[in-house]
């Protein structure tokens, strides 16, 4: 198990020892090369298995099979669904901003490959493993707010518009919960790095000590990547698909893509902030823990969605400014008490 | 309590997720028709008097039907024919067939190109499925 466990690590020596300095630029540089194409390998796959659960989860809850032409169980469902964007004709609104209108997917979808950069798979398995890891990956899923505003702004729609108008609202007002429910476990560990964070946990994950701010980051986690309950930016009913309305073809694709890239990422710092990341039982490699616990987050993400219906807008507000909010300052309030009653008693004790 | 609905929504769909399959895969399987199902006609021409009233009871004129004198002064049926494009399957016909020779069968795959094949020889068909027909 230990050899199994270790195995991407010695993959990574091993593709190092053939420089003749395994610390070298071009070592280096070759090993960044490979963690990138990993990453984007891990976007793309999560995209593709990704679509077809959620398709499948959509049938399971209404006692249908979901798709089940293509390939075993319709396995090869979004394959033949990719293809098919392909080949679709790339339109360009009329009157659109069309260089603003090309970067906007292209954005939406850079984001994740930033995020997942920096999550750590196994133990000293991060692409980067950065000492602000929490900061940059809230900074950088931030941006996503930008992407829709772009795509929304520059079609020259009115449904665009609003979608896009709708994005900003909605994601700004959750980037506060969101960030306020990870303080409570910085300030328990002291710091900002996702590994240290995670060997922190090697006893007990944060969601025991922390469950409030976990509830809190699953709600506005589901809020920041704009999945049903709170899908308001793209609610088919109102405002056609907000900002994607005017999207063909694959710049749509990449508009999806980047939607299942940042499920994955939320689900990844939920697994890496509260569940203890890599840390579990030595029955499997660190970085199956890993998978397995994104991909436990992520069915309960699409198992919401299927659940409950779309939300009002203005209790999606309502929600995050008069109920997250003070909730996740309470959550904080606690935190610092618990953690000044733990030193009290710690010095009392010794 | 407070959100206690959501919690019985996600056992709701849970429960869902777990039960099996209501899909039928129709192209593959016959789906399961219920029992009085009326789809479409069948006739047993040997069974058939030759009496007319199921022609009589067809409230749209479906049904003609013509006949000869056989041995010992009986009718014999000679052609038998339904115009279904007209037909309701409403069963009124098979109510009034004395002998229970025309009855419904839920057999409903009945698309067709032309509009001439609308016209059904009962006899033919009678002979074609060889009595195959389920009896509703």
């Amino acid at each position: 198990m230990d050899a199994l466990n270790q195995l991407p690590l010695n993959i990574a020596a091993t593709i190092r020892s053939l420089f003749g300095d395994s610390h070298s630029i071009w070592a280096d540089l070759t090993m960044n090369v490979i963690n990138i194409i990993l990453v984007i390998v891990l976007i793309v796959l999560a995209a593709l298995i990704l679509i077809l659960l959620e398709r499948k989860i959509a049938g399971w809850t209404s006692q249908r099979p979901g798709p089940n032409r293509l390939g075993p169980h319709g396995w090869f469902q979004t394959i033949a669904d990719a293809l098919k964007l392909l080949g679709k004709e790339d339109v360009t609104p009329a009157g659109a901003d069309k260089f603003i209108f090309k970067i906007a997917p292209m954005i939406l979808f850079a984001l994740p490959m930033m995020t997942l950069a920096v999550i750590p798979y196994g133990k000293g398995m991060s692409p980067i493993d950065l000492d602000l890891g929490i900061v940059y990956f809230l900074a950088i899923s931030a941006v996503s707010t930008l992407s829709l505003l772009m795509a929304g702004w520059s079609s020259n729609n009115k449904y665009s518009m609003l979608g896009g108008m709708r994005a900003v609202a909605q994601m700004i007002s959750y980037e506060i919960p969101l960030i306020f429910s990870l303080l409570g476990v910085v300030m328990i560990t002291q710091t900002f790095s996702l590994s240290k964070i995670v060997e922190a946990q090697s006893t007990v994950p944060f969601v025991v000590l922390q469950p409030l701010a976990f509830v809190i980051y699953l709600i506005a986690g589901i809020a920041e990547v704009n999945r049903a309950p709170f899908d308001l930016v793209e609610a088919d009913q109102e405002v056609v698909a907000g900002p994607f309305t005017e999207y063909t073809g694959l710049r749509w694709g990449l508009f999806f893509l980047g939607e299942y890239g940042n499920m994955t990422a939320v689900a990844a710092l939920t697994t890496t902030v509260f569940l203890g990341g890599w840390q579990g039982p030595a029955i499997l490699p660190g970085y199956a823990w890993f998978f397995l616990k994104v991909g436990i987050i992520i069915f309960f993400q699409m198992w919401v969605r299927w659940t409950f219906p779309r939300i009002r807008i203005d209790h999606l507000m309502g929600l995050a400014w008069k109920v997250l909010l003070p909730l996740s300052i309470l959550n904080i309030l606690l935190t610092g008490l618990g953690i000044y009653i733990y030193d009290l008693v710690l010095r009392i004790g010794g | 309590m407070f959100g206690k609905g959501l919690f019985t929504g996600l056992g709701i769909t849970l429960k869902r997720m777990l039960q099996p399959n209501i899909t039928e895969f129709y192209p593959e399987e016959m789906p399961k028709l219920p029992p009085r199902t009326r789809s479409s006609m069948g006739l047993d021409p040997d069974k058939c008097i030759s009496c007319n009233m199921c022609a009589n009871a067809c409230p749209n004129k479906v049904i003609s039907l013509t006949s000869e004198k056989g041995e010992s002064n009986k009718k014999v049926l000679k052609t038998y024919q339904m115009n279904v494009g007209r037909c309701l399957f409403c069963g009124l016909c098979t109510e009034a067939c004395p002998t229970g020779a025309l009855h419904v069968t839920q057999q409903f795959e009945n698309a067709i190109y032309e509009a001439d094949e609308l016209k059904w020889d009962m006899i033919q068909r009678a002979r074609k499925s060889g009595g195959k027909e389920g009896q509703a």
